[in-house]
């Protein structure tokens, strides 16, 4: 390497140690991310922070946020909550001023309670279980998200009132909360509402083995009329395959989990059939007016149309602080903490309002329910539960 | 009746994709007493090469050859980036490059493919099942426990009556040993990392056939495996790898069997109190091996 090298080297260096705490500069505002772009937690956070980097260009362009331009970094959370919460430490440090945290109130919340602490809002951009709340993270603290209260009830209405399936069988991965409080929530409503749980089973995220659980149903000697499965990334598809397998051609139903093109490719034509999930939005005009518009801003950027909606959580994340600090007129926690607890918002993944933060921060949301036909999604429509299990 | 073949079944299926594992990393124990962490990435490079081979139209079983010869070539690719430059200086310069090694492939797959799992075909009959006695099952089990067979029996064959096979156990005994006795040394360690690469191979098609899809960090539940089921075995034998893969997959099913719901979710914690316990016992593993010598 010659001189001339090293010495570019230097200076980009230096370039890049100064440029550091030009990010609090009066004329930028700083969103932090702690998205994880690697690890299991990757296809899910990843989706959104493409969608983040599509809002930020076009909050930009419209002229920026309270006369400033806004500024997205995100820092790989890595899919472990400790990284996450060091990542988020390093943000808030280089002056941001709004947090966007993970998805799942394990990986997502180490993120949210360094905002709490140093008095700023978090937003995750898809946590849904209950545990995402302003009672357990502080009152600064919010989700784009559903609750898994709303998922569950809304997967058992489906079930029951709408199919007539009386009789359910269903699988926990015991992998993170979002897992464990999805299948507790269905449970309570499928059985609020009428039906019959013929057994329920647990998993353990990586096992790649789903034999025991086969001959235990297989045991029972009675076929339900529908299969609840909550779980994360692949482990789904083996699930699915082992029991197709063996001749449960009951429809399977699950979450937002489910809502990843590699589950439904690895699913196939032959096995990816009757396989119902509740999500946050659907990526055609049919969900929202303003969902091509995003959809054409999304393929100017990537040169390719998004395939899962998790890429409108990460707009929508982006877009519902921008609202919310245009209301507070600053970025100000408190004040943009009040305004997201006051104010009502249409989202791509729906219309949103939440409690205050003696209500936990609840949202108050509906789902999108989506329907897996020979390995290809389509939209079922949306799904506002009338009751709602408490969380 | 159905149900104990149900469970026999089960057990062998997944002991036997254990036990391919095992000996897939005791293989390159026994020589260098060094675990190669990289062994995992093996796996991952087999499954990637399926998904990137999969829109070339080949018949399923060519694309699985080019996926094996890919796992040996990183195999041996291992020992010449991560071991053999430091081999003869430092273990925890060993140990480092290894995990080096793995770091860079996983994230090699990370950069270049995707951090999202990718979709691998798989065989019809992988997703075919069989009847038998009462019996329902896929018939992806049955493939596994006759390719386990396969594979030992064509490695226990390899290993007693070829020169290079009696070389590696030589190797395995005492290395400086063997090295004066004419065995060459680099070329017995590379023909390790080639069959560990094999297995790893073979083990990928099984393992990843169970899913159908490849994420970068595929192999870390498989090395895991292989860790503790050479562990249980004893990490100088051959067949104590053997041993360990199918007890632990015993073990892992039985409790799932026998564990009340409640329970359940702790198995992991049962599974490794039971690998505590057989340790307490037998300290070595419960098979021995050949006498320690010196690591060269």
């Amino acid at each position: 390497m010659t001189k001339k090298t090293y010495a570019l080297m230097a200076a980009g260096l230096a370039t890049l140690l100064f440029a550091a705490p030009a990010n609090a500069a009066s004329d930028e505002i700083l969103i932090g991310g702690a998205l994880s772009l690697t690890g299991i937690q990757a296809p899910l956070d990843t989706p959104g922070f493409n969608g983040a980097q599509v809002a930020v260009k076009a909050l930009n362009d419209a002229g920026g946020l309270l006369g400033k331009k806004v500024k997205f970094v995100n820092i790989d959370g890595k899919s472990d909550p400790v990284t996450v919460g060091n990542v988020a430490v390093e943000l808030i440090d280089k002056g941001a001023e709004l947090m966007v945290a993970p998805c799942d109130f394990d990986f997502g919340g180490p993120a949210s309670r360094e905002a709490q602490s140093a008095g700023l809002v978090g937003i995750s951009t898809c946590a849904s279980d209950p545990l995402y709340s302003s009672w357990s993270l502080g009152d600064k603290q919010f989700t784009l998200s559903m609750w898994n209260t709303t998922m569950g009830a809304t997967a058992a209405d489906y079930a029951l009132k709408e199919r007539g399936w009386k009789t359910a069988y269903v699988v926990t991965d015991q992998f993170i909360a979002y897992t464990k409080s999805l299948s507790k929530y269905f449970v309570e409503h499928f059985k609020a509402i009428g039906g019959e749980i013929i057994l329920e089973d647990t998993y353990t995220n990586g096992d790649n083995d789903f034999s025991a659980q086969l001959s235990r149903l297989q045991a029972l000697g009675k076929k339900p009329d529908v299969i609840f499965i909550s779980s994360y990334g692949t482990d789904i598809a083996v699930m699915i395959r082992a029991l197709r397998e063996v001749g449960y051609d009951a429809p399977v139903l699950g979450g937002d989990s489910y809502d990843d093109p590699a589950i439904h490719e690895a699913l196939g034509k032959k096995l990816g059939n009757d396989v119902y999930f509740v999500t946050h939005t659907w990526m055609g005009p049919e969900a929202h007016p303003d969902m091509p518009k995003f959809i054409q801003l999304y393929k100017d950027m990537y040169g390719e149309a998004p395939d899962t909606s998790f890429v409108a959580t990460g707009w929508d994340t982006i877009m519902l602080m921008a609202e919310a600090v245009k209301m507070a007129g600053t970025t100000d926690g408190a004040a943009v903490a009040k305004a997201l607890e006051e104010g009502e918002f249409k989202l791509l993944t729906g219309d949103l309002s939440y409690k205050d933060a003696d209500g936990g921060h609840a949202p108050d949301k509906a789902a999108v329910l989506v329907e897996l036909k020979g390995g290809t999604p389509s939209f079922l429509g949306w799904r506002r539960p009338e009751t709602i299990p408490n969380p | 009746m159905s149900f104990f073949l149900q469970f026999m079944i089960d057990v062998l299926s997944l002991g036997g994709a254990y036990a391919l594992m095992a000996l897939g990393l005791v293989i390159v124990y026994g020589i260098l007493r060094l675990v190669n962490f990289a062994y995992g990435e093996l796996i991952m490079v087999a499954g990637y090469t399926m998904y990137l081979t999969s829109g070339s139209g080949l018949p399923w079983l060519v694309m699985a050859a080019v996926a094996v010869l890919m796992a040996i070539m990183a195999g041996i690719a291992t020992d010449y980036i991560a071991f053999r430059p430091v081999r003869a200086k430092s273990v925890t310069a060993v140990l480092i490059t290894s995990f080096a090694f793995s770091t860079l492939l996983q994230n090699a797959a990370l950069l270049f493919i995707s951090p999202r799992p990718r979709n691998v075909p798989l065989p019809e009959i992988f997703s075919e099942t069989v009847q038998f006695a009462g019996v329902i099952t896929p018939a992806r089990n049955l493939i596994t426990i006759a390719t386990a067979v396969v594979m030992l029996g064509l490695f226990s064959w390899l290993m007693r009556h070829t020169v290079l096979g009696i070389a590696m156990r030589a190797a395995a005994t005492n290395f400086t040993m063997a090295r004066m006795l004419g065995v060459p040394a680099n070329l017995i360690i590379s023909s390790a990392f080639a069959i560990s690469g094999l297995l790893a191979g073979v083990v990928s098609m099984l393992w990843i056939g169970r899913v159908g899809a490849v994420v970068p960090g595929v192999g870390l539940e498989p090395l895991l495996i292989a860790f503790i089921a050479t562990v249980i075995g004893g990490m100088r034998s051959l067949q104590g790898a053997v041993l360990g893969g199918f007890l632990l997959a015993f073990m892992d099913i039985t409790l799932n069997f026998t564990l009340p719901q409640d329970l359940l979710k702790f198995r992991d914690a049962f599974t490794f109190s039971l690998v505590i316990l057989i340790l307490l016992w037998r300290p070595q593993g419960l098979i021995r091996g050949p006498a320690s010598g010196q690591r060269t």
